[in-house]
């Protein structure tokens, strides 16, 4: 009996998180362009540096604080590189399915951290990093390199992919502490 | 008198002796530092482990996309500062160490002296 509660507790809880943060999915979606892959990695860069911003402004906890400021430096490093290299390319970032969709979920997230405050804040900022890296992470290797043209590009999202990881491992380590 | 002189001749004598000797002496081989280099790349220090003796000079290099630093654990006794792009930072060894990157705290080095 206390199985089938701790289980029901658990789905229950699973499905909770899957609708607080609106983590990006790209199962199926028709091939990028070189322009569009790049619109995709601006876009993915500035939603994180976004959520850092109202972390910035809302968190007193000083893990919370510094992680969110490793994010803003890292993510905006990581746009004016792909900035950079488009630039070099002649190419001009364009909008698709994919940044669209991402743009418009952290639209939803951003109004949800909004509405928090103190440690309710910190645990729901903490837990959106882990799940929107997991999911970037996800998207650069399974969609955005296999996808790029340009071996430039493709090396780009190749050397973001071990920066997106150390990310994802310093948030599950805030989120540790913060729990506890 | 005379006594006195006898004894100052004899001293100056034996400092003349003292010094002759000294320049005498062999020259003892001045010891040679090593230098060695640290890469940061792809979220790494690379090595991570270095073995080094006291008075050797490691160089960090930043070849990462984003900033780094190297800070000493557990005491932050000694820090680097931020390390952009492309730049680096070098410290003598006096001891062993443990480092990380204050920036990316999952980041950790070791410099072990022999």
């Amino acid at each position: 009996m206390k199985f089938h509660m701790n289980c029901k507790a658990l789905i229950t809880s699973i499905i909770a998180c899957s609708f607080m943060f609106s983590v990006p999915v790209f199962a199926q979606v028709n091939k990028l362009s070189d322009a569009e892959i790049a619109s995709v990695a601006v876009v993915a860069n500035q939603i994180d540096i976004s959520y850092a911003a109202i972390a910035k402004m809302k968190s007193k906890n000083s893990d919370i604080l510094r992680f969110a400021e490793t994010m803003a430096s890292d993510h905006k490093a990581v746009i004016d590189q792909a900035v950079a290299l488009v630039k070099k390319l002649g190419v001009t970032p364009k909008d698709n399915t994919v940044s669209k969709k991402l743009a418009s979920d952290s639209e939803k997230t951003k109004k949800l951290l909004r509405s928090k405050s103190g440690a309710a804040f910190d645990k729901a900022y903490i837990d959106n990093e882990v799940a929107y890296h997991k999911a970037v992470i996800s998207t650069v290797e399974s969609l955005l390199i296999p996808q790029a043209s340009n071996k430039e590009l493709k090396d780009l999202l190749q050397n973001v992919v071990p920066t997106l990881k150390t990310h994802l491992e310093h948030a599950i380590m805030v989120q540790n502490k913060i729990s506890k | 008198m005379r006594k006195a002189v006898i004894l100052f001749k004899g001293i100056i004598h034996m400092i003349c002796v003292i010094y002759i000797l000294n320049s005498c002496s062999p020259v003892t081989p001045k010891k040679v530092h090593n230098v060695y280099t640290v890469e940061i790349k792809q979220m790494k220090f690379q090595p991570a482990e270095l073995v080094v003796q006291k008075g050797d000079t490691i160089v960090w290099i930043n070849r990462d996309l984003v900033t780094h630093d190297v800070t000493e654990i557990p005491g932050k006794t000694w820090t680097s500062s931020p390390i952009p792009t492309g730049k680096s930072w070098s410290l003598v060894v006096s001891q062993s160490a443990d480092y990380y990157c204050s920036i990316h705290v999952v980041m950790k080095g070791k410099i072990l002296m022999q």
